[in-house]
């Protein structure tokens, strides 16, 4: 099964996939997280380091093909592979792929072509795949969240943020992706504007699965860059998102 | 067949990958050393397996090994040359067994036990006992089979020194394989989403434009998968050795790029040269001035002798486009002994990007290292030329040869005086505008098209109307 989480820069993403994240490797599944946008700090709020990103891989492949550095017995899936694998963090509780850096100028064809395919087969070894998308857009247009089962959008009460949601729903129908779940996450909200906010949330026509109130301990933790994952369990973000787990996985 | 070994052994487990959460042990890979090795020999007791050093069953949970597999094999058809194609195949049929992973080839290799292969009562020996079955089932040729897994560091050590000397000798070999050496040549219409019309023939001694993928990816790009974008084209019949001229390659030209193209040279940038895709690595250029050849690469940000940058010259003759004069090639390409074998290799090659020349140290002739210009001798033709001139430029040779075969024909003097002429202006024009193929509207039901047309002005003015 494979979630992702998605939404405008700056909505929570993050908070959400980790702490989803948390609660899954409490299940006993194997679960991978993929960190899929180059600005998140998906790692900071798992509390784990990163030393090499497929970004970085996908570059060294590169340099290493240009200089003539690739034996010509050697089989570059095979090296890519490799290095896949070794780029991949694995924790006790669940294993974690970030994907870093953006391609730099030139062709990344070759290399993408076969970044796919190991991706997917890595994937295939996994009970959950929770992906931490990329802000915005773009990971619809380019496809590289078809195959996910669940897709879960955050937003806040900004206009911009609701405005995205509602984006994300429609380009999804537009370009034909058929997720078997489509799911709306209210973040930050404020109590006194609870009621106008899903009103205005309803009318991107998105299911609403969970709302996260606004939390001060998320901001302490958000300010000393603590690990979100360290979040006590009685904390009612953690509280609201086990609920969202719980609403997903009914079905 | 596989009874007395403990877990299932099948092509379905292929592609496994163990969490290290899920992980008993892990052999070789990037905290340890391992290696693998297939030698055809002489005298191979059939059947004969061992375990050196530990076996599982003496290592503690969460333990890393070093890991060596030597695999000798013997069988009347067998060919010292076939050892790197079968070694090829340990990745795959070591991931057969269930419980066990291998990723990787050569001193590369990266193994791991899964905790349930080993509660299941798995051992290194079952390994071994299962490739020996699984490789004699692959190939019927091998007639007898004996493996080796090595556990213990020393040996283990010892073991990957000895194979580094083998691979570095199928390398040295694999090196000097060349178009005349195969059968089979492949074609990739990986970019033909972006560049529709373009068709990259990958040869040995011809890599992808992208530089990304050699003749040997492409094999193992279309075993792995035949519906993909790599492609296999018969050799067949050779038109033109030195251009690089191949009927299939013409027909398969034509095919793929929808009848827009029917003739492809691989080795020159006259006549019909190779497409171009737009993720090229470098550009070859032709230099009509100097009747020689420049090529920039795409880290170079400066102008070219053209006076355009790799953007705009790239722009020019990409997105599938035959344009003669140009080439996208490969940095590997300009490593090949055929590099534009047609046009005269190096000897014709005027100017390079100071970086790429010196990356290519090893590859361009001796005798035309000082020769050949970089940017840092100037960028303009006159530039250019005086540095050919100083340097004693092959290409200097040739242009007076060239000289010298019009000046005895009186009706083409003109021409000369005009060559000359030309060179002159250049000095103190400026280029306006440059194309590749220029159309001139004119009445009268005619068109004039210049081919790699240069436009130099002593001034250009722009007017608001």
């Amino acid at each position: 099964m494979i979630i992702a989480v998605s939404g405008k820069g700056g909505v929570g993403k993050t908070l959400v996939s980790s702490l989803l994240i948390k609660k899954l490797s409490k299940t006993g599944k194997d679960v991978l997280a993929i960190d899929a946008d180059p600005d998140s700090n998906l790692p900071e709020a798992l509390g784990v380091d990163v030393d090499r990103t497929v970004g970085d891989v996908r570059e060294e492949l590169k340099k290493d093909t240009t200089q003539g550095r690739i034996p010509p017995g050697m089989n570059k899936w095979d090296i890519l592979d490799y290095k896949i694998m070794e780029s991949v963090i694995e924790t006790p509780q669940f294993d974690l792929l970030v994907m870093g850096r953006p391609e730099g100028s030139g062709c990344y064809c070759a290399v993408n072509n076969m970044l796919r395919k190991i991706i997917e087969n890595l994937s295939d070894n996994y009970d959950i795949i929770v992906i931490d998308t990329e802000a915005g857009l773009e990971h619809l247009s380019r496809r590289t969240t078809q195959n996910v089962d669940v897709m879960l959008v955050v937003t806040d009460n900004s206009k911009r943020g609701i405005l995205t949601a509602h984006r994300i729903g429609e380009l999804a129908a537009e370009l034909d992706i058929r997720f078997k779940d489509l799911y709306l996450i209210l973040n930050r909200v404020q109590p006194e504007m609870e009621k106008e906010f899903i009103k205005r949330a309803e009318e991107t026509g998105l299911e609403i699965v969970g709302i996260v109130h606004e939390d001060d301990e998320v901001a302490l933790y958000d300010m000393d860059g603590k690990p979100l994952v360290e979040l006590p369990n009685d904390s009612n973000t953690v509280k609201a998102v086990s609920g969202i787990l719980t609403s997903i996985l009914k079905d | 067949m596989f009874e007395d070994i403990t877990v299932d052994v099948s092509p379905m487990h292929e592609g496994e990958r163990i969490r290290s959460a899920n992980m008993f042990v892990e052999l070789a890979g990037p905290k340890s050393i391992g290696a693998e090795l297939v030698q055809v020999e002489d005298n191979v007791e059939d059947g004969k397996l061992e375990v050196i050093g530990p076996e599982l069953q003496d290592m503690q949970e969460g333990d890393i090994h070093p890991l060596g597999i030597m695999i000798k094999i013997q069988g009347e058809k067998l060919e010292r040359e076939l050892e790197g194609v079968i070694e090829r195949r340990t990745h795959e049929l070591c991931n057969y067994v269930k419980g066990f992973m291998h990723l990787n080839q050569r001193d590369q290799i990266w193994c791991r036990v899964s905790k349930e292969a080993m509660e299941a009562g798995f051992k290194l020996k079952d390994l071994a006992k299962a490739l020996s079955i699984l490789f004699k089932e692959e190939y019927s040729i091998i007639e007898a089979i004996s493996i080796t897994i090595m556990t213990g560091e020393d040996q283990v050590k010892e073991f990957v020194e000895k194979t580094r000397v083998t691979y570095e000798q199928r390398d040295a070999r694999a090196r000097e394989l060349s178009d005349e050496d195969v059968d089979v040549f492949y074609g990739c219409v990986m970019c033909q989403s972006f560049a529709p019309t373009h068709v990259c023939v990958v040869t040995p001694d011809r890599t992808a434009l992208c530089g990304a993928i050699n003749w040997f990816d492409c094999r193992a790009a279309a075993k792995m998968d035949p519906e993909g974008p790599i492609f296999e084209i018969v050799k067949g019949e050779v038109l033109d050795e030195v251009k690089g001229e191949y009927q299939n390659i013409n027909e398969m030209v034509a095919e793929r790029s929808q009848g827009t193209f029917d003739t492809v040279y691989l080795h020159s940038v006259f006549g019909y040269p190779h497409t171009s895709c737009g993720c090229f690595e470098a550009v070859a250029f032709y230099v009509p001035e100097l009747d020689g050849i420049g090529i920039v690469d795409r880290d170079f940000r400066g102008e070219t002798p053209l006076g355009i940058p790799f953007s705009s010259m790239a722009g020019q003759c990409s997105g599938g486009k035959q344009v003669e004069g140009f080439s996208g090639l490969s940095m590997e390409y300009m490593r090949s002994p055929k590099f534009l074998q047609a046009d005269g290799g190096y000897e014709r090659v005027i100017w390079l990007p100071k970086e790429i020349k010196e990356s290519l140290a090893e590859y361009i002739p001796d005798e035309l290292k000082d020769k050949i210009s970089t940017e840092e001798d100037g960028g303009s033709i006159k530039e250019i030329l005086k540095f050919l001139q100083e340097h004693e430029h092959p290409i200097m040779e040739r242009m007076k040869q060239s000289l010298e075969e019009v000046e005895e024909t009186p009706v083409e003097e003109e021409e000369a005086m005009e060559y000359s002429e030309m060179d002159m202006e250049a000095v103190s024009m400026a280029p306006v505008a440059y194309a590749p193929e220029l159309t001139v509207p004119t009445a009268g039901g005619v068109k004039i098209i210049f081919k790699n047309a240069k436009v130099y002005a002593e001034k250009v003015i722009i007017k608001r109307k």
